[in-house]
């Protein structure tokens, strides 16, 4: 298993929430990434986040947040800042997310040393394929924040290539190969 | 009194549950989805061979078994045979997914109701392995791991640490194991960690990615087959699976399969509590021929929770099945009053305020000839043990005589009808799941070995109007997409998914769904604390999702539980 995953977050199916997996994709595609780095478009696992999250060393996940602030503005989090609130009572199993899949590798003593969330605010979250406008525009300086985050972390990562194969919105990419 | 039951932020939590409370019971339940679920609306006007890509996307959690459904569905309108091996590699897909669902259900989401962990600090450590090494050989159950993972979670208790169990409702009076059981499966609940990912990477392997895989077709599978390519799927990568498979089987056998027992007959009062609609239908699944007409896991239906009414469904294109198929809307906001088939359905959302007695869920209300089913591993088990089918009678039997044994009682498959049955199902079907993987395996690897590297045949879309349902017996019961496809488009799709089934409101003649039928009886002690509703309700494994996910970080986190 790789020691470092960048993961994407979210429901492409519906429209801005599916930032994380377009960010994730998007890096996949303009990046190359060393051997012990993996990149992964997650969906919405709920407490499935686990698995990925098992004896990693540094995670960074992408996904949407609530916060006061206008659609399209990227917030970026550490582990203490996830951790600071009590998670709710589960009654589904999306319901215990990415905050009890943390607690419950610190018991294990398994978790990711280091996290850092990029999150974008949303504007739509309704039904529908592709983002709106302002969270489009938010995936290009995600990119580069992931990017320069593997490279605090003393990680290669080079640009794979100069134009932007794919900007567009609207469309799910299974398969990125076909864009790299 | 009134309980609802609601994750109000809505944040992930999508079903809430109302009860009427009197005298410490259970008298009236309503059960109603608080999201809108029409994504099958973005499939219309696309292409057929596309759909599995989208309705993958339906469920975060139950992402495999929606592209099995739909690959299916279209296969069936076209009246596409695939090949053997493409059968054999969904199948393993299939049944490394389930092993990996079930395991997370019962030590990741629905442990906290039955286990106290802060109650595992007074465990006496040597007792606890005595215990567990009279129960299972598993190797991870030494006195050094049990005083390991105590010393650990006393540490966490000390630093008031305790974050992940903060929902726990330890020292409720509804809490029954010894300290010792309790250390047990705190510490197997952190074991389990390690083989949720090995099936996990089971899936990985065969479906290039997980959780969303990428080697599915319409009319088979993406794998090449060259057991000399290391781009293809080769011997060593067959190899890999087998012993994911075998390590999987172990954990399975030697601690989920006792825990499940051992925990059951401790709750023996819980096989008393939650049986609700006794009407069961389960769909067969892992077909072992290309036409999908035979199968290692049975399907059929069963009435009034008699076993002698069993009625097998007998393959991919059963009218049995395809006719008696209906879903009602006179409790869902959807627009209209009517039952119709799954061909003939439309979702059009049409709001208003929850009203127990009109309008109250998005869910719609699925139906078998006129009636409300339970679905789920329950119901594929009673099915099996109702046709004699061998592997689900074995597992049955070994299942009630170790719990029997460990209770001092004599158990009847009658008690599975029940709360605690349901868990028990769950268990037997997964420990019948990861032996037929095994087989299917040895299916895959020997026709491979005859030379046959076929994956593929190719669909072609006549001109007109085809219909076609594909079905799959998911981890959480019984799924069905349906396809219209005109001229090589997709006219109309419908997902009948096993949540719906459970968790679907009352129908047109007030008959009432699973999860709410399962709730009347159950005790409440504490109406603050209706750990009693979570119990019943979280052994159905509920998935409402087809989900929106997002973060609050910055926000306001606590659900509530509200006692009018």
């Amino acid at each position: 298993m790789p020691t470092t995953c960048v993961l994407g977050i979210g429901n492409v199916l519906m429209s801005d929430d599916g930032w994380g997996p377009r960010v994730a994709n998007t890096f996949d595609t303009e990046y190359v990434v060393g051997s012990d780095v993996e990149v992964f478009d997650l969906g919405t696992p709920g407490l499935d986040l686990t698995p990925w999250l098992l004896d990693t060393a540094h995670v960074i996940l992408v996904d949407t947040v609530h916060a006061d602030a206008p659609p399209g503005t990227i917030r970026v989090y550490d582990k203490r800042d996830l951790l600071r609130h009590r998670p709710r009572p589960r009654v589904g199993p999306h319901d215990p997310g990415l905050k009890e899949a943390l607690l419950g590798l610190e018991f294990a003593g398994r978790g990711p040393r280091v996290l850092t969330l990029i999150g974008v605010v949303p504007e739509r979250l309704t039904q529908g394929l592709g983002l709106t406008p302002a969270v489009a525009q938010a995936i290009e300086p995600a990119v580069e924040l992931i990017a320069a985050q593997l490279r605090r972390w003393g990680l290669p990562v080079q640009r794979r290539i100069t134009q932007p194969a794919f900007r567009k919105t609207g469309t799910i990419r299974q398969n990125p190969q076909v864009f790299g | 009194m009134r309980i609802t039951v609601d994750p109000i932020t809505r944040i992930e939590g999508h079903l809430r549950i109302d009860v009427e409370v009197d005298g410490g019971v259970v008298k009236k339940a309503w059960s109603s989805g608080q999201m809108f679920r029409g994504i099958e609306r973005i499939l219309v006007g696309r292409d057929p061979r596309d759909a599995w890509l989208f309705t993958q996307r339906f469920c975060g959690v139950c992402t495999t078994v929606h592209a099995i459904a739909s690959v299916r569905a279209v296969e069936n309108a076209l009246k596409l045979e695939i090949p053997p091996n493409a059968q054999y590699i969904r199948n393993l897909i299939v049944a490394a997914h389930a092993m990996h669902d079930h395991i997370v259900h019962f030590y990741q989401l629905s442990a906290l109701d039955w286990v106290d962990v802060v109650s595992a600090l007074k465990a006496d450590v040597p007792k606890t392995a005595a215990l567990a090494s009279s129960l299972s050989e598993w190797p991870g159950n030494s006195t050094q791991q049990f005083q390991a993972v105590k010393d650990r979670l006393a540490g966490f208790v000390a630093k008031g640490q305790l974050g992940i169990f903060a929902n726990g409702y330890w020292g409720h009076p509804a809490m029954k194991l010894s300290p010792e059981v309790n250390l047990l499966a705190v510490s197997h609940y952190l074991q389990a960690l390690d083989y949720q990912r090995k099936v996990n990477q089971v899936v990985a392997i065969l479906g290039g990615k997980t959780p969303n895989i990428q080697n599915l077709a319409v009319g088979g599978v993406a794998n090449a087959i060259n057991l000399d390519s290391d781009a293809a799927l080769n011997m060593a990568k067959l190899y890999q699976v087998k012993e994911l498979l075998e390590s999987a089987k172990q954990f399975i056998e030697q601690v989920y399969f006792v825990d499940v027992c051992a925990i059951g007959a401790m709750y023996a009062e819980w096989l008393k509590y939650g049986s609700g609609v006794t009407n069961y239908l389960a769909v067969p699944d892992l077909p072992n021929n290309a036409t999908g007409t035979a199968f290692d896991l049975p399907g059929g239906t069963i009435f009034n929770g008699d076993l002698k009414s069993v009625k097998a469904i007998t393959g991919f294109e059963d009218p049995y099945f395809q006719k008696n198929v209906s879903e009602c809307i006179a409790h869902a906001w959807y627009d209209g009053d009517w039952t119709r088939h799954p061909y003939e359905e439309d979702t059009v959302p049409a709001y208003t305020p929850f009203d127990a007695d009109k309008k109250y869920s998005w869910i719609k209300a699925p139906r078998f000839d006129g009636k409300p089913m339970q679905v789920g591993p329950l119901a594929q088990v009673l099915i099996g043990v109702a046709q004699g089918h061998e592997p689900t009678t074995r597992w049955a039997t070994k299942a009630l005589t170790t719990a029997g044994k460990i209770a001092g009682t004599t158990l009847t498959p009658a008690v599975l009808h029940s709360t605690i049955g349901r868990h028990a199902a769950r268990m037997i079907r997964t420990a019948i799941i990861c032996e037929t993987a095994s087989k299917h395996w040895n299916l895959l690897a020997e026709n491979i070995g005859k030379g046959d590297t076929r994956i593929f045949n190719p669909p072609s879309f006549p001109k007109g109007e085809q219909q076609g349902f594909g079905f799959h017996e998911a981890p959480r019961g019984t799924l069905s997409h349906w396809i219209v496809i005109e001229n090589g488009v997709i006219k109309n799709y419908q997902a009948v998914v096993p949540s719906t089934w459970n968790a679907g409101p009352r129908d047109a003649k007030e008959q009432a769904g699973p999860y709410e039928a399962s709730l009347v009886g159950n005790p409440v002690a504490n109406a603050e604390l209706p750990l009693e509703v979570l119990r019943t309700v979280h052994s159905f494994d509920p998935c409402i999702a087809c989900a929106i996910h997002t973060l609050d970080i910055e926000g306001n986190e606590v659900a509530s539980v509200r006692a009018l």
